[in-house]
């Protein structure tokens, strides 16, 4: 990320201001930064395709902002909503197809597999960066390819440790250990209290390979290098393995089945006592309509994922971002539509509305008051910033994008752990896995 | 083709009659033929080969592919989780397929019999077969859950077992669960369809068997049985077949785990080509089906026309 | 096997005999078992009323009986019709259930009469081809058929999933025509043919009036597995307003990783009803006419 270019000069030079300005007055626009705008062609109408929504809130904010992008151009958006899990295979196939949605915002490293098929968004994520504090480093890999940016970053769904504070205290830790070796105490403690912690360790889209990855970054392994050699059996590959297998011994029985609402409903019904996900179970407990249930959102508190070996944080985070497809016939309308929603006054409420679900990948977005609105909500807020991204340390393709479909990483954390093959087997048979994918 | 069909009779006093069948016959077969013609070849014949085509390429969602003849299929023979599935998609397609019969034969057997309600009876019965497989399969999610298995709730209150059992989470628990799950859905089918061919056998033929001092047994082997074969033969084709190639009840409930236990060739094939976006490989997989398919078709397409000696007195 | 041999004793019952066993006898060969396959075949429906009408609270707590629900609730149901687009989803797929399974039956009987009757050259190779047809696993054709449907511009519309169902309903609805044919006495046909009738006539007149048990089976077959259908209505399908219910139900009920168990179980349940009407009808002359398919 070195490519010193006279835009990202000027964006870092905007970006210290930006934050600066942030901090002082809570004002968001720095005095000096141009105002874009693309004009829309005429008569143009969008065609929208996002993943359904994961609260109330985030849903009704977006439409609410599309219909005043409608207001203020005149430009008609049809906004269709798909599983979260199904937007991938949506987008390829319009990718292949070569029709569809004008906008899809799809995962992870999805604009890497067709790159050529997508419109350069350069100039409006140059934009954005310089005006709100720049971009995340993670997110700015997610979206550049070659020097140009072929998605803009919209998000990341955080996954972060969710624990009860009471239970954590009872087995002696009034306070959330930082780092593995201690999150390994906690959990001992808890599950010998009849407590146990249960982390998705089947083929979970989501929350199965988040904390997977994290688990091998954090103890230093990784799928390959810088120049995609693949280098996943590895001494420190083999440590992860270990750590995460003395994880399984303190585990609820059940956990390498589990798909990404499993944990969720075993955390709710008082079953587990810690596990990985998004905020998603404490919003569930927040407003659920059964008194008890409401009573133990008190109880639930998030820490980020803790620190490991390589001494900084790895993690990775369901990352979400928009592509424009080159068929499309208002290219224009689409990057403003993009640019109008995430501005600071529509990216703002929408952000706040979704409670924490949405974390933000523009840096001077720390800013917004949902963060501190609860103290829950805060480990949320850096889940981008601490984030590395799929595939580390190599580049971002259709490799790293079938490597994790695949589950490599998850399936040789589900074998080492759960005892079916050694964690050495394990790692040398994901190697093998591996290497399939990134022989071309 | 309405216009054509009525010069039929008139031409039939000039020619004899072998003549005019034979050529009204081909020129008529062909348009009635048409309509289903255009429709297959159009969307399942082109599309088949274009899959196949795809299989022998190294095609990606996005990219345009280059043929590279029977790479996928040797990368596949190496990769383990590809035997994996070939081994879980034989044990899921002959367990159930098996079962399926055994228990659907029994209850073709039961609703065979003057029972109240009869209509009634076998409307409820077929309802696992109708309701869209996702659906049921959301079901199964919840009574194989590993903490809120009413199953489990019910044996452990039963003092049966104190554990919760870990139906999905183990892998040979898992392949059970999926595979009691497919039963569950397949039943009706093989039952319904098997009464069907138990009905078509005359009761006289029991009656005389009797008479002659034939055992039950005897009876069921020497009668039912040989007179039930054709439709055997039919119904297993197709439970075969649906249960070699499905996908949903998979989809829905492990997405192929844990550790790949449960993955099917048709739920391999589809993550590693949409998900996965490496469409020759999963077209590969897919191609990979084909052979069985075709064993499983032949079997029961000879089990059909040899059943012209079941009428020839064989014994045994 | 032992129970084949019993339960064959009591086939024997039909024919008058009945006297010859006991009714305990007949309690355990026939009724037990009957009560327990029902019992199985029955209960995952059982369940997903209960979790329908569960209030949320109850569904996740694990003391409480899961078999009864101490404060039974619309509201899972009430959310499910009024808040969202569940009754537009059960039009669609009736819409597109109802239209290819009318195309399919068209192209069937056509084609099942030209193989069984006609018996044009080849045709013994066509209807052995058709049967194969059927084997052909949708999983395999979705790709390449979405870049068809594609081409063809009918993507994101109930005409890419009524020009794409046939594909498996043709085979079996022919498959099946063509046995129920084959048990019409062609002595008829003979007949009609000598006084003149064409096939066409022959065909509409006298055969399928005969063949109407068949053509309900295979319609009502037919209907259910596009009803069912996942994978085309999953591929080719983006809007929302579009969606079939099996493939609206797994993708619209679900927010991120919290799934609306009781809309779930209450959009199962309703998305089965109409089949299932269907079928209590029909049930008869499904039965009969898989006998038809296999008589000689």
């Amino acid at each position: 990320m070195s490519n010193f270019t006279r835009r990202n000069v000027l964006k870092t030079g905007a970006g210290l201001a930006a934050t600066g300005a942030l901090a002082s007055k809570g004002l968001i626009r720095p005095a000096f930064a141009q105002d874009m705008s693309f004009t829309p062609e005429d008569g143009a109408s969008l065609r929208v395709l996002r993943w359904s929504k994961f609260v109330q809130g985030d849903e009704d904010l977006f439409l609410q902002n599309v219909a005043k992008f409608t207001e203020m151009t005149g430009v008609q958006v049809q906004v269709d909503n798909e599983s979260w899990e199904d937007v991938r295979p949506k987008a390829a196939v319009a990718a292949n197809v070569g029709s569809g949605p004008d906008i899809i915002f799809g995962w992870y490293d999805d604009p890497h597999q067709y790159p050529d098929k997508l419109v350069d968004l350069t100039d409006l994520c140059d934009y954005l960066g310089g005006k709100y504090g720049g971009w995340f480093d993670a997110a700015q890999t997610y979206g550049m390819r070659d020097g140009r940016w072929i998605g803009m970053p919209w998000g990341a769904s955080g996954n972060c440790l969710v624990y009860r504070k009471s239970w954590a205290e009872e087995a002696g830790f009034s306070e959330w250990p930082s780092d593995t070796e201690g999150l390994l105490e906690v959990m001992r403690a808890m599950s010998a209290n009849g407590h146990p912690p249960g982390f998705a360790l089947g083929n979970a889209v989501g929350d199965g390979n988040t904390w997977t990855h994290w688990a091998l970054w954090s103890h230093g392994g990784k799928m390959v290098d810088e120049n995609n050699t693949v280098v996943l059996n590895s001494p420190e590959t083999i440590a992860a393995l270990n750590y995460v297998k003395q994880m399984y011994e303190t585990f609820i029985p059940g956990t390498i089945s589990w798909l990404d609402p499993n944990n969720n409903r075993a955390f709710l019904s008082g079953q587990i006592s810690l596990t990985a996900n998004g905020i998603s179970v404490f919003y569930a407990a927040k407003n659920s309509d059964d008194p008890a249930i409401r009573e133990m959102a008190d109880d639930i508190y998030h820490a980020n994922m803790p620190i490991g070996p390589v001494g900084t944080h790895s993690e990775l985070h369901l990352f979400t971002q928009a592509m424009v497809f080159n068929y499309t016939q208002y290219p224009n309308a689409c990057k403003e539509f993009l640019r109008f929603i995430m501005e600071w006054d529509q990216y703002q409420p929408w952000q706040a509305a979704a409670e924490g679900y949405i974390c933000h990948p523009l840096q001077a977005y720390d800013e917004n008051p949902i963060w501190t609105a609860d103290v829950r909500n805060t480990p949320y807020r850096d889940c981008i910033r601490n984030m590395l991204y799929n595939g580390y340390s190599g580049s971002l393709g259709y490799a790293s994008a079938a490597a994790m479909a695949d589950y490599i990483v998850v399936n040789m954390f589900a074998e080492a752990a759960s005892g079916a093959k050694s964690p050495e087997d394990a790692a040398a048979d994901a190697h093998r896995r591996a290497e399939r994918y990134y022989r071309i | 083709m309405v216009a054509e069909a009525p010069k039929v009779p008139g031409r039939s006093y000039q020619l004899s009659l072998w003549a005019r069948l034979n050529n009204n016959r081909d020129i008529l077969g062909l348009f009635f033929m048409l309509p289903a013609a255009v429709i297959l070849l159009l969307f399942l014949t082109y599309p088949l080969g274009l899959g196949v085509y795809l299989s022998m390429t190294d095609s990606r969602i996005g990219g345009v592919g280059n043929f590279i003849w029977f790479e996928n299929f040797e990368w596949l023979y190496g990769d383990r989780v590809f035997w994996l599935a070939v081994f879980n998609t034989l044990l899921y397609t002959i367990a159930a397929s098996i079962i399926k019969f055994a228990l659907g034969l029994w209850l073709a057997l039961i609703l065979n019999h003057h029972l109240p309600f009869k209509a009634f009876i076998r409307a409820i019965v077929l309802l696992p077969w109708i309701v869209p497989t996702v659906l049921s399969a959301i079901a199964f999610w919840w009574l194989f859950d590993s903490q809120y298995s009413i199953i489990s709730w019910a044996l452990q209150k039963m003092g049966i077992i104190d554990q919760y059992i870990d139906f999905l989470g183990d892998p040979d628990n898992a392949r059970a669960s999926v595979i009691a799950a497919n039963i569950w859905r397949g039943i009706p089918f093989v039952a319904i369809t098997l009464l069907a061919g138990l009905q078509t056998i005359s009761v006289s033929l029991h009656e005389a068997a009797t008479l002659d001092g034939a055992t039950p047994w005897q009876r069921f082997r020497h009668i039912t049985l040989p007179m039930l074969t054709p439709i055997i033969a039919v119904v297993m084709t197709f439970s075969v077949l649906f249960t070699f190639t499905d996908f949903q009840l998979i989809y829905v409930l492990t997405r192929g785990g844990p550790l790949n236990a449960t993955h099917l060739m048709a739920t391999l094939s589809f993550q590693r080509a949409i998900p996965g976006t490496q469409l020759g490989e999963g077209a590969a997989i897919a191609t990979a089906m084909i052979p069985f398919l075709i064993t499983a078709i032949l079997f029961s397409y000879f089990g059909l026309q040899n059943r012209k000696w079941q009428h020839g007195g064989r014994d045994d | 096997m032992t129970d084949a041999v019993s339960s064959d004793k009591a086939v024997h019952d039909e024919g008058g005999m009945a006297y010859l066993t006991s009714l305990p006898r007949k309690v355990v060969t026939i009724y037990i078992p009957l009560a327990i396959f029902i019992f199985v075949l029955l209960f995952p429906f059982y369940w997903m009323t209960v979790v329908a009408i569960k209030p949320d609270g109850e569904l996740i707590e694990q003391g409480a009986n899961p078999f009864w629900v101490d404060n039974p609730t619309l509201d899972h149901i009430r959310h499910l019709l009024f808040e969202t687009s569940y009754p537009h989803w059960l039009w669609n797929t009736m819409l597109v259930a109802t239209v290819s399974t009318f195309l399919s039956l068209f192209c069937a009987v056509l084609a099942a009469y030209a193989i069984e009757r006609l018996r044009y050259t080849g045709s013994r190779y066509v209807g052995m081809g058709i049967f194969l047809a059927y084997l052909v696993p949708p999983s395999i054709l979705f790709i390449p058929l979405s870049i068809m449907v594609q081409a063809y511009g009918v993507r994101d519309t109930p005409l890419a999933l009524i020009l794409t169902y046939p594909t498996f309903l043709i085979p079996f609805s022919t498959w099946l025509l063509m046995g129920y044919f084959r048990s019409i006495p062609y002595e008829l046909e003979e007949c009609a043919l000598i006084d003149g009738a064409s096939r066409l006539q022959i065909l509409t007149k006298i055969t399928l009036p005969l063949a109407v048990p068949g053509l309900i089976s295979a319609g009502i077959f037919a209907f259910t597995l596009s009803w069912n259908e996942f994978i085309y209505a999953l591929t080719f399908i983006d809007a929302s307003e579009n969606k079939t219910v099996p493939v609206a139900i797994v993708t619209e009920l679900v927010t991120g990783d919290i799934y609306a168990w009781g809309s779930l179980m209450a959009g199962a349940l309703l998305g089965s009803l109409p089949v299932a009407i269907l079928y209590s009808f029909f049930v008869d002359h499904y039965v009969s006419s898989m006998t038809g398919a296999v008589k000689e």
